[in-house]
């Protein structure tokens, strides 16, 4: 069935590129992936088509070499119904863009804020593109593989020394270590 | 008893009063508040105790409970909130998170490491989520402390 609609999508958004993913484990769901850019024609072809008329989550995945963002579409319709994993890859970790699909499907709206909370991953053309979950003056995006825990925020300390148990200390010497070599690349790079 | 004499020091007096009228703050942060509210209900009835007048404002309450996980966003507003509370005025911390940060205090790089970093806590209740007796322990243990206390005697330097 996900083949059809692969083909589908291809046939009526033009460079959309859409291709099946299918897991290692059978028991886990497949999902479609599509270019990037294409993604608001995407979203307006199943919803004009009629195949998904709901949109039920938007998450994000940091892979490292790409950011994936996950659409979780749903068909509520009693003759048809149905549930769409579609996924699109960002490769630029600094300025990842992709279209916003909230005009489409309003409950896009919220869920995109969070993705560009945690992930840093910027909506163009969102209404209301501003941190949903984080205060506004937070530096990174916390669910980023390399996102560096910071020590202070607003003069509190993040790791006050007398709670915390010393011996353990792995998460922060980790994290030092990749902000050291983050240091050590930039500095490369100038 | 009719036309009968009491007789007792002032400072007894004033802290009886004042120790069985705590109006907590309606203030609840995560799942603690959730117990915190079982408290206040029928079952436990926080109002046997004189400290179950929950009030909507800081500026009517004298006794905040943070019942939660406070996060590095909500710390400042704890503290703004603590602020605004008239002396003399108390903090019952409930829970582990509100204690020492709980399960996020060692990788939680969002949540403060106990609410005694911004605010004076008085009483720590631990427990995850207490239960509502553990809680109503706390309200005891605090009203203890009340009525130890010489506000004629001793200047007010509790919070200076």
């Amino acid at each position: 069935m996900l083949n059809e609609l692969v083909s589908k999508i291809n046939s009526a958004v033009s460079g959309a590129n859409a291709s099946l993913l299918t897991p290692e484990d059978s028991k886990l769901e497949s999902s479609i992936l599509v270019d990037a850019k294409k993604i608001h024609a995407v979203a307006e072809f199943l919803k004009k088509s009629k195949i998904m008329n709901a949109l039920q989550a938007i998450s994000g995945v940091d892979y490292v070499e790409f950011i994936e963002v996950v659409y979780i579409f749903g068909n509520f319709d009693i003759a048809n119904p149905g549930q769409l994993l579609l996924k699109a890859r960002i490769t630029d970790r600094v300025n990842g863009n992709i279209d916003t699909i909230s005009d489409l499907f309003p409950a896009a709206d919220y869920q995109e804020r969070e993705c560009f909370d945690m992930l840093g991953i910027t909506f163009n053309n969102h209404p209301d593109h501003r941190r949903i979950l984080c205060p506004d003056d937070w530096e990174g995006f916390p669910l980023r593989k390399d996102y560096v825990a910071a020590k202070n925020y607003n003069g509190m300390e993040v790791f006050p020394e007398g709670k915390m148990n010393m011996a353990d200390r792995e998460f922060i010497v980790r994290q030092e270590m990749i902000k050291k070599a983050q240091e050590a690349q930039s500095g490369k790079v100038q | 008893m009719q036309d009968g004499i009491a007789l007792t020091t002032l400072d007894e007096f004033l802290n009886w009063g004042r120790k069985n009228s705590l109006w907590p703050m309606t203030f609840g942060l995560a799942c603690c508040a959730i117990e915190m509210m079982a408290t206040g209900a029928a079952k436990y009835d926080l109002e046997r105790f004189g400290c179950g007048a929950f009030m909507a404002t800081p500026r009517r309450a004298d006794l905040m409970i943070v019942a939660g996980t406070v996060t590095l966003k909500m710390a400042t507003r704890v503290k703004l909130l603590y602020e605004q509370m008239a002396e003399p005025k108390y903090v019952i911390s409930m829970g582990s998170c509100a204690n020492k940060g709980g399960p996020y205090w060692q990788h939680g790089y969002h949540v403060l490491k106990g609410v005694d970093e911004v605010v004076p806590v008085d009483v720590y209740v631990p427990g995850c989520p207490p239960r509502p007796e553990a809680l109503i322990e706390g309200v005891m243990t605090l009203q203890k402390k009340i009525a130890n206390e010489r506000l004629l005697r001793d200047k007010w330097v509790k919070h200076a």
